[in-house]
């Protein structure tokens, strides 16, 4: 399995803030970046590892998670974040945004995903932050693998 | 892009990445690949099919990125280029 090269590749300016990490997200820092006096709103989705999953099938008893572990194409879901908040720039007057993924493996209960917008007011802000983690889940080249409390394994599908 | 060595042949050489279920499948996470100049982003799918027949079942749902931005499977490909198979995705 290919391990994240760095500890944090990103690509920041005073409004942007696009990266990679294989160490815990700073979401302090996150929240931080995103406070501004142009600002009367800030929405942050933060994605977790959750523990259990329903089976598709009610019959059958939910699936435990011990961890995920996320794998990407580096270079491209760098390029692909700082689209996808330029993209969002030009939807919505956004004040700040930034979009941080966590790689490698991310133990239940900690954060793998964070997506926050401040903007002057918080209809945009719901709006551009629904938009970016739905699209965020479509388009950029990274891939979960699970790890269940039963010792087994498996990519995980879109959609799951 | 072209090299001095390759500019005057009919061939093209590219690097094709392959992550997750496809890297599993192939057993590498980087292959090259020699095309004909006039090849696409599809022949070059035929032909990691052709040599990898466990990608087959992918080839429905794949999408290619060529030079890291996504790509239309008709596109043009170059020497050089860097092209990634990209099975849907699952970030968040």
């Amino acid at each position: 399995m290919a391990e994240p090269t760095d500890v944090m590749i990103e690509r920041r300016d005073e409004r942007r803030w696009c990266a990679l990490s294989a160490v815990p997200l700073p979401v302090g820092e996150a929240s931080a970046f995103l406070f501004t006096p142009a600002a009367g709103g800030v929405s942050l989705f933060i994605g977790t590892t959750r523990r259990w999953t329903e089976e598709q099938d009610p019959d059958r008893s939910p699936k435990e998670t011990e961890r995920l572990r996320y794998e990407a194409y580096e270079p491209m879901a760098l390029d692909e974040l700082v689209r996808l908040a330029d993209e969002a720039a030009g939807r919505w007057p956004l004040e700040r945004c930034c979009l941080l993924h966590r790689l490698g493996e991310v133990p239940v209960a900690e954060a793998s995903v964070i997506v926050g917008v401040a903007t002057a007011h918080r209809a945009e802000a719901f709006a551009a932050c629904r938009w970016l983690i739905d699209t965020l889940k479509e388009r950029v080249p990274i891939w979960k693998r699970e790890a269940f409390a039963d010792g087994t394994e498996a990519w995980v599908r879109p959609g799951g | 892009m072209a090299t001095g060595e390759s500019s005057v042949s009919d061939l093209i050489e590219v690097r094709v990445l392959l992550f997750s279920v496809l890297r599993e499948c192939v057993g590498a996470g980087e292959v090259a690949l020699t095309l004909p100049s006039s090849a696409t982003g599809s022949d070059l799918v035929d032909r990691l099919v052709e040599r990898y027949p466990s990608l087959d079942p992918y080839r429905s749902v794949v999408r290619l990125a060529v030079n890291r931005t996504y790509a239309s499977l008709d596109t043009s490909l170059h020497d050089g280029d860097e092209i990634a198979l990209i099975t849907p995705v699952s970030g968040g």
